[in-house]
């Protein structure tokens, strides 16, 4: 337990964001796509992720291989099969209902759907009989009903009441969000002080009202006045708000439009703690896992250098970084991603030194320094002079015997060079490159290329780095042996 | 009488010091002259790299020699010397010093030379420097010592 707090502490600031950061965009997924199918899918392929894992874990290779290969088959099959349905949540909202907009579910309510389908079959005056149960079974009081179980729909409510249905003159069941059953016959109320104008359909409501606690609700068919039958009174409702407050009443939800909103506001917060702990998990599955240790050869990186010096040499071009960290990690880090920088802003011109420290390297959030090989590196630097030189022609291989090289000249005979002040000290002759003798038979001439060494030395914008050499050769005249 | 006698001693040596200064501000055109030849450098006749010296003249002249031969020569021949004097044969092996030989020349003309033993390791570029008294550059001989 100690070690799970010690790990919590721990976290800097830089794990925190990374952990907001895919919670937000995961929850931003589950925004834009709740309610979809791709969302069902995509929760699917996230528990098959985690099976996937543990199977790795435990070393179940086929397994994990299998789920993989799902894995990475469902992903695609996402992209195709469900690609209008991601467009239309991309395309749909503008980027910022993207990025930071909640959408509150458009579908309605059963309780909305009832009102909205007894006010148009009132309009169109079609009788209809709508039982909601409430805590008592109505098996024992209700017969005759075909079962539907079919989804609740204004549209449903009213083809079952349509005159031409078979089962329009019986009741409907609605539980929930489904419509039971279809046709049922209700018992008759036998009480005798009902109205002339109540026909069959109330006498029915009221009687089931007067044997059970369900709320009954009649469409008139000739006049298209709705009313409600409950606990053995019927009474006419007005409007539409009373009918949807006698409902809210008997199912029991005291909330309006405002506690809905709450409550859908309630189910996002909880998905959004949801996400945290388990990138948290996730994060710490990665970060703090078993720890291994890595070395890596990183290029040295130089900056802020003078732009009026040059850096000549180094004594190094490349350090040992020995990481540690959970092996999942350190297995994702790829070498670019740790970066040894030195700050030559404070560098004098010669030889300068350099402690390699934790502030000179860069690693990726949750990768941990252990030790770096070697820790000083020596930068020489110097500042760009011109000097001219001499250019003299570097001969080899063997001219024939017979054969005499008796002069050469070489042109231009004096080049400016570019390089470290310091270099060109101690530089007095730049030599061509090496020019062979072997195929040399006759006077002739060359051009050849400038053989500059160290290899920051730079010709002029003058010379093009290139000399012509004319030479002269001549039979050899014997030597006299003493 | 005392005081006198050290009266006169002091005047004696003062009397001796003013001399050496007449003397020496007597002979300013002679310090003029020395120091004129000294100013002087010799003519250069002649520089070049050879396989050979025969009878006082360089035989066999070029630009790269074999190892093979086993020596070079450097010859230089010099007139309007203006004293007896010396100079310096530096030999350098790509921009490195590896022999200087000191030559003496004689009034009015004069020829020197110097050489050295080729090895194996001496192939590459090389160049002789020729310098007075001075240490000023008179010629630079460019040359090869290939296989």
């Amino acid at each position: 337990m100690s070690a799970f707090f010690s790990q919590l502490t721990s976290i800097g600031w830089r794990d925190v964001i990374d952990i907001l950061v895919v919670s937000y965009f995961l929850f931003r997924l589950y925004v834009l796509f709740r309610g979809t199918y791709v969302f069902r899918v995509i929760t699917g392929i996230g528990f098959l992720w985690v099976f996937q894992r543990i199977a790795a874990y435990l070393g179940l290779i086929v397994t994990s291989w299998a789920m993989q290969g799902i894995i990475a088959f469902a992903a695609i099959i996402i992209i195709i099969v469900f690609r209008n349905e991601i467009k239309n949540v991309l395309q749909a909202k503008d980027i910022g209902a993207i990025f930071w907009g909640v959408s509150h579910k458009a579908f309605l309510t059963p309780e909305e759907t009832i009102i909205s389908s007894v006010y148009a079959l009132a309009q169109k005056k079609i009788g209809a009989l709508l039982v909601l149960p409430a805590k008592d079974d109505l098996q024992e009081v209700i017969r005759g009903g075909i079962p539907w179980r079919g989804i609740l729909s204004k549209e449903m409510i009213l083809s079952v009441f349509w005159p031409d249905n078979p089962a329009h003159d019986g009741a409907a069941v609605i539980s929930g969000k489904r419509i039971e059953e279809v046709g049922a016959i209700l018992p008759l109320s036998r009480s005798s002080d009902l109205p002339s104008s109540y026909g069959t359909r109330h006498r029915a409501g009221l009687g089931l009202s007067e044997k059970t606690d369900a709320l009954i609700i009649i469409v008139s068919e000739e006049t298209g006045h709705v009313m409600v039958a409950k606990n053995g009174e019927i009474a006419e409702i007005k409007d539409n708000l009373e009918l949807q407050n006698i409902l809210r009443e008997h199912s029991g939800v005291s909330t309006g439009e405002k506690g809905a909103r709450q409550e859908e506001n309630l189910k996002l917060g909880f998905a959004a703690v949801i996400l945290v702990v388990c990138v948290t998990g996730i994060w710490f599955s990665f970060s703090r896992g078993m720890e291994t240790l890595v070395s890596l050869e990183v290029p040295i990186e130089y900056q802020n250098r003078n732009p009026g010096m040059e850096l000549l040499s180094s004594s190094l071009n490349a350090v040992k970084v020995h990481l540690s960290g959970s092996g999942a990690l350190l297995r994702s880090v790829k070498p670019d991603q740790v970066k040894v920088r030195i700050s030559l802003g404070k560098a004098v011109v010669g030889l300068n030194s350099f402690t390699i420290t934790q502030d000179n390297i860069f690693l990726p959030p949750g990768v941990i320094l252990k030790k770096v090989e070697p820790q000083v590196v020596d930068v020489n630097l110097d500042i760009p002079v011109k000097k001219e030189l001499p250019v003299q022609i570097d001969w080899v291989g063997k001219l024939a015997e017979h054969l005499i090289l008796e002069s050469a000249k070489v042109e231009p005979e004096i080049v400016s060079v570019i390089g470290g002040s310091k270099v060109l000290e101690h530089i007095s002759t730049i030599y061509t490159e090496k020019v062979p003798l072997d195929n040399i038979d006759k006077t002739g001439r060359l051009s050849v290329n400038l053989a500059l060494n160290p290899a920051s030395l730079k010709v002029a914008e003058t010379s093009n780095g290139k000399a012509t050499i004319t030479f002269t050769v001549n039979r050899r005249e014997k030597m006299v042996v003493e | 009488m005392h005081t006198l006698r050290r009266f006169l001693k002091l005047g004696n040596f003062f009397i001796g010091c003013l001399g050496i200064l007449y003397l020496a501000a007597g002979s300013p055109g002679a310090f003029a002259q020395d120091s004129k030849d000294a100013d002087k450098k010799p003519a250069i006749i002649q520089a070049v790299m050879c396989e050979e010296i025969r009878d006082y003249e360089p035989h066999n002249i070029a630009a790269v020699f074999s190892i093979a031969i086993g020596k070079v020569y450097c010859f230089t021949s010099f007139n309007s010397i203006p004293r007896n004097m010396f100079v310096y044969h530096s030999w350098y092996r790509r921009d490195r010093l590896i022999t200087t030989r000191r030559l003496s020349l004689k009034t009015p003309e004069w020829s020197v030379f110097s050489t050295i033993q080729l090895r194996e390791a001496d192939k590459g570029p090389w160049r002789v420097e020729i310098k007075d008294n001075n240490s000023r550059i008179l010629k630079v001989i460019k040359f090869g010592i290939t296989e």
